[in-house]
């Protein structure tokens, strides 16, 4: 087959002009290795924030309810005050329901002795220690006595223990201000360390609400409702009740939006979802621009190939070489030079990938997807960037390249 | 039937807005057997005939049969055929492919004719032996002396057996001793039977032919057979073209 015959005079020509073929294969390598880092980075973190939320214990049967419009955990405006009790109470009412828990959180300064440390206090019920599924390391969760006493306890996150207490210290029975009120520690929650986004979640402490309300924050509405569905067959339908029983208690006339949201599981999936997509339009865009780049080099280098190589060309052409011969070599080269730069580029992708991996500072996952995408855009990049040089070559009339 | 017929073929080159003429009109025919000089001062338009009769080039005009057809209207799939089986070059400047042993370079022309034949190895070191180059074929041109290139260059001529042998002052680059053995090797291959046209502008080169064609700012001067072989005698029928 002639094809072939030309295949061969290409793989041969490459032989013949190494430094062209590295620079070539350079150019789209770099591309390609950073296509298969970034998404080796991508599918890492996506991995890593499913790991958290499913570490969170967020069961499917559970949702949120946070005063104040916006979405999941963004806030649009200020922070309305009239979330109440009443609604805690009458969601309880609703059948499909299992469990509900109000939550009040300030942001407080806490100190023991000279240690101080910021950090998030949460007035809780003790159905916490239930629906949250956060185990306790040491000591126990406050129990309805210590709501029904208002007592001063306190069970600490794994931050200000951390913040407040020289190690070695045991923080259990002693005593930690916050605001102006002192707090005995009776419990320690298992830490769980930051989270892709920087955000801490053993930076806690928390206490019964119906001591935050008495004695913290002096006011009675909540900062959020949680609650479990009595399964994940009924959340909907508990979902559109809670929103008409909160709708009702807040006196919203039917024109006016939601003052509170809701966050769930499939919320927070949705919204990861939506991140990733808008990640991977990035990714388009880099890897758009990365394999131009390659493409570019690809083009430049083949241009200034065939033009050293115009005796080359000339002589083919004397011995029989028709113009489809003189295109396919050419283009044979260039895919076959991008191709191997995409061979290059993902294996130098992957090193990075497990290096990064290795480090534990960058989530980085290795998929298939990076060498299926190297594969075909790299034969691509060679195909569309080749065939301009390659044409030109086989237009010369032999005439003139043998001169 | 004559292998080369041109019949008032006209060349010019256009560069800048600028029409020259090189051939202003040739009528030339040639057998298959001959052994033809073509002489003439330089910028006479040899190699421009040359490369009209190699169908690197059409002419601007008149027409061109080789071997019956008319090559004119071909395309370039055809023309390429054409110089693939049966016309081999032979250059001054050798125009071997650098980097490249001997050997492939020998082999060029199978890799583009219509069917790789199956001794197509056996044929290039058959060929290269013919020309005494069988302990050298594996070397580059780079390594090789002009005498040793030319050499190459005439086996890679001749490996596809093509019906002409097209050289353009084959021994212009060589001292006169080497020009001497690669002009005997022209000499044996047309006792064998190939046709020879040959480009030279040394006397002494031409008078080996058996026909003389004299080209004088791009016409036929004069066309005669060499005395010293009236026997051929294939040159009259030319000159009566
Ligand atoms: N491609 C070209 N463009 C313009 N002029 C050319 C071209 N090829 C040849 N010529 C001109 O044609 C004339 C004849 O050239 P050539 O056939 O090479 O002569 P010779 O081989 O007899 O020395 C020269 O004056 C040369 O400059
Ligand atoms: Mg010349």
């Amino acid at each position: 087959m002639r094809i072939f015959r030309n295949l061969v005079q290409a793989l041969r020509g490459l032989g013949r002009n190494k430094a062209n073929v590295f620079l070539m294969t350079l150019g789209v390598a770099v591309g390609i290795a950073s296509l298969t880092v970034i998404v080796a980075i991508g599918e890492g973190t996506r991995a890593k924030v499913l790991d958290r939320i499913a570490g969170f214990g967020f069961g499917p049967e559970s949702f949120s309810i946070y005063a104040g419009s916006g979405r999941l955990f963004f806030r649009k405006a200020q922070m309305p005050t009239n979330m109440s009790f009443q609604d805690v109470e009458d969601v309880a009412s609703l059948p499909t329901v299992r469990h509900v828990m109000p939550r009040q959180r300030k942001r407080l300064r806490a100190v023991y002795r000279k240690n101080s440390t910021s950090t998030r206090i949460y007035g809780v019920t003790p159905l916490w220690e239930i629906i949250r599924a956060w185990p306790i390391v040491d000591g126990k969760f406050f129990d309805d006595r210590d709501m029904d006493r208002k007592s001063k306890v306190a069970v600490l996150g794994a931050t200000p223990v951390k913040n407040l207490f020289p190690p070695g210290e045991d923080p259990l029975g002693k005593s930690v201000r916050m605001g102006n009120v002192f707090f005995k520690v009776v419990g320690l929650l298992e830490e769980k360390g930051l989270t892709e986004s920087g955000y801490d979640p053993d930076n806690r402490v928390l206490i019964p609400i119906s001591t935050s309300v008495a004695r913290l924050t002096h006011e009675a509405h909540l900062h959020s409702i949680k609650v479990q569905a009595m399964s994940p067959e009924v959340v909907d339908e508990t979902m559109e009740a809670t929103r008409q029983i909160l709708r009702r208690n807040h006196n919203l006339s039917p024109i006016t939006s939601d003052d509170f949201r809701f966050v769930t599981p499939t919320g927070i999936m949705e919204w990861i979802t939506e991140q990733k997509q808008a990640m991977n339009r990035m990714l388009i865009l880099i890897s758009t621009v990365s394999l131009l780049v390659g493409g570019i080099v690809i083009m430049n280098i083949m241009l200034v190939s065939i033009r050293e190589r115009i005796h080359e060309i000339g002589v083919r052409r004397c011995f029989g070489a028709r113009r489809s011969d003189i295109t396919q070599q050419f283009l044979f080269e260039s895919v076959f030079v991008s191709m191997l730069g995409g061979i290059v580029g993902t294996i130098f992708g992957v090193v990075v990938s497990l290096v990064l991996k290795r480090t534990d500072f960058i989530p980085a996952q290795i998929t298939w997807e990076p060498f299926v995408l190297a594969a075909l855009f790299s034969g691509a990049v060679g195909l569309v960037f080749g065939i301009q040089p390659a044409r030109k070559a086989a237009n010369w009339s032999p005439e003139e390249t043998i001169r | 039937m004559s292998l080369i017929h041109l019949e008032d073929v006209k060349k010019s080159y256009t560069s800048i807005g600028m029409t020259t003429e090189v051939l202003k009109g040739v009528t030339l025919k040639i057998s298959e057997g001959e052994y033809v000089a073509i002489i003439g001062p330089s910028g006479a338009g040899k190699s421009t005939l040359m490369s009209i009769m190699g169908c690197l080039g059409r002419p601007t005009s008149g027409s061109y049969y080789l071997d019956g057809e008319l090559v004119d209207q071909m395309n370039d799939k055809q023309l390429s055929g054409v110089r693939n089986e049966k016309i081999g070059f032979v250059f001054q400047a050798f125009h071997l492919l650098a980097g490249v042993s001997a050997f492939d370079n020998v082999y060029l022309p199978l890799v583009y004719c219509r069917k790789t034949p199956a001794d197509a190895r056996d044929r290039v070191r058959e060929i290269l032996a013919k020309v005494g180059l069988s302990e050298r074929m594996n070397h580059s041109p780079g390594k090789l002396s002009g005498g040793e290139q030319q050499r190459v260059t005439i086996a890679r001529a001749l490996v596809n057996q093509p019906k002409i042998v097209l050289a353009d002052e084959p021994t212009g680059n060589l001292d006169s001793i080497t020009g001497k053995e690669i002009m005997a090797i022209f000499d044996r291959l047309n006792a064998e039977g190939n046709t020879i046209i040959l480009i030279t502008h040394d006397p002494e080169v031409a008078a080996r032919a058996h026909r003389t064609i004299r080209i004088k700012d791009g016409l036929i001067e004069s066309d005669e057979k060499n005395e010293n072989f009236p026997e051929f005698g294939s040159g009259a029928e030319g000159t009566r073209a």
